[in-house]
């Protein structure tokens, strides 16, 4: 304790300004919060669903995965299904193609029609590797898209699909 | 391809892959059978949905054909093939009519176009997975039949 006696002016001085202080800072917080709001909401593509699927429970052979979650449209609130072909690549990462074909939008089919480890489409005969790669002189121009993986409690959760690079 | 303004632009641009229509037929009735024909509409609906999905690339999936119930089987009959002969116009290979009328299944022969004809399961105290997993396994046998009727027209 300082042996300075704390004049009535100093006295004032500091109490105003701490309190002006917890005024302001009670201002300001909210204003911030709303303007860094945008930034740190998640995004719709940061949603993931859980489906029923163990992730340890996953082969080498595309596993058909559907689930479902309630989408909602203005007024109109529906249950989606979504199916996705899943398995474990060489490096024994989940991967997880929609199955989508990127021709019309038919649904693919792992090894259909006979074709040996190929996904393939029923309407217009096209074809795809196991990767999700187009096979030229097909239909599809385009790679399967991919699922964002992510595993809670061991059973797979997916996100949005999103279009695949691989050449 | 479904009947929404969305699907019909790329169904004009890519008409040439799209060489099937899927159509339901569906009685309509104010009387005692109400109740049993609204069930069929929504069990037949369900499938084509479903097959709709599946096959979203090569099928357009119309407007249901409804009638009402009491009408003389020739009076439907001309009717449909009415649109039959509009959807040949248009220059569809494949046409598909899905019901649940056992009536349809009489004139067969009459109708210009595939029926297929599924008995309805009524399913308004299903519970939601139950009712998906049911129209799933039915949907998977038509998937069936409509590719190999694709496949006949191949050859």
């Amino acid at each position: 304790m300082s042996k300075q006696p704390v004049s009535r002016r100093q006295f004032l001085n500091y109490t105003l300004t701490g309190v002006g202080g917890f005024m302001a800072a009670g201002m300001l917080m909210p204003m911030v919060r709303f303007a860094l709001d945008p930034v740190l909401v998640q995004g719709a593509e940061g949603e993931y669903h859980t489906t029923k699927q163990k992730v340890d429970e996953l082969t080498t052979t595309p596993t058909r995965v559907d689930f479902s979650y309630e989408q909602k449209d203005a007024w109109y609130t529906s249950d989606v299904t979504n199916t996705a072909w899943v398995y474990k690549d060489e490096k024994g990462e989940v991967v997880a193609l929609s199955p989508v074909c990127k021709h019309l939008g038919c649904t693919v089919n792992w090894e259909g029609n006979d074709h040996k480890n190929q996904f393939f489409c029923p309407c217009h005969n096209g074809l795809y590797e196991k990767s999700g790669k187009n096979i030229p002189g097909t239909p599809p121009t385009r790679p399967l898209d991919k699922y964002p993986t992510n595993v809670k409690d061991g059973f797979l959760q997916l996100g949005k699909p999103e279009p695949q690079t691989i050449a | 391809m479904n009947w929404n303004g969305k699907d019909i632009e790329s169904f004009q641009q890519q008409k040439e892959y799209i060489d099937t229509l899927l159509m339901p037929l569906a009685p309509v009735s104010f009387e005692n059978d109400m109740k049993e024909v609204a069930s069929q509409y929504e069990f037949i609906q369900l499938l084509t949905m479903l097959l709709e999905k599946q096959f979203k690339g090569r099928m357009l999936l119309v407007p249901p054909f409804s009638y009402i119930r009491k009408q003389t089987e020739e009076e439907k009959l001309t009717a449909l093939n009415r649109w039959a002969d509009e959807v040949d116009k248009a220059g569809f290979k494949h046409k598909f009519f899905f019901t649940s009328d056992s009536s349809w299944k009489l004139a067969e022969e009459k109708i210009n176009g595939s029926l297929i004809w599924v008995p309805s399961v009524p399913l308004e105290h299903m519970e939601d997975s139950y009712k998906y997993s049911l129209i799933e396994e039915q949907a998977k046998q038509f998937v069936n039949i409509i590719v190999h009727k694709w496949q006949q027209n191949l050859s």
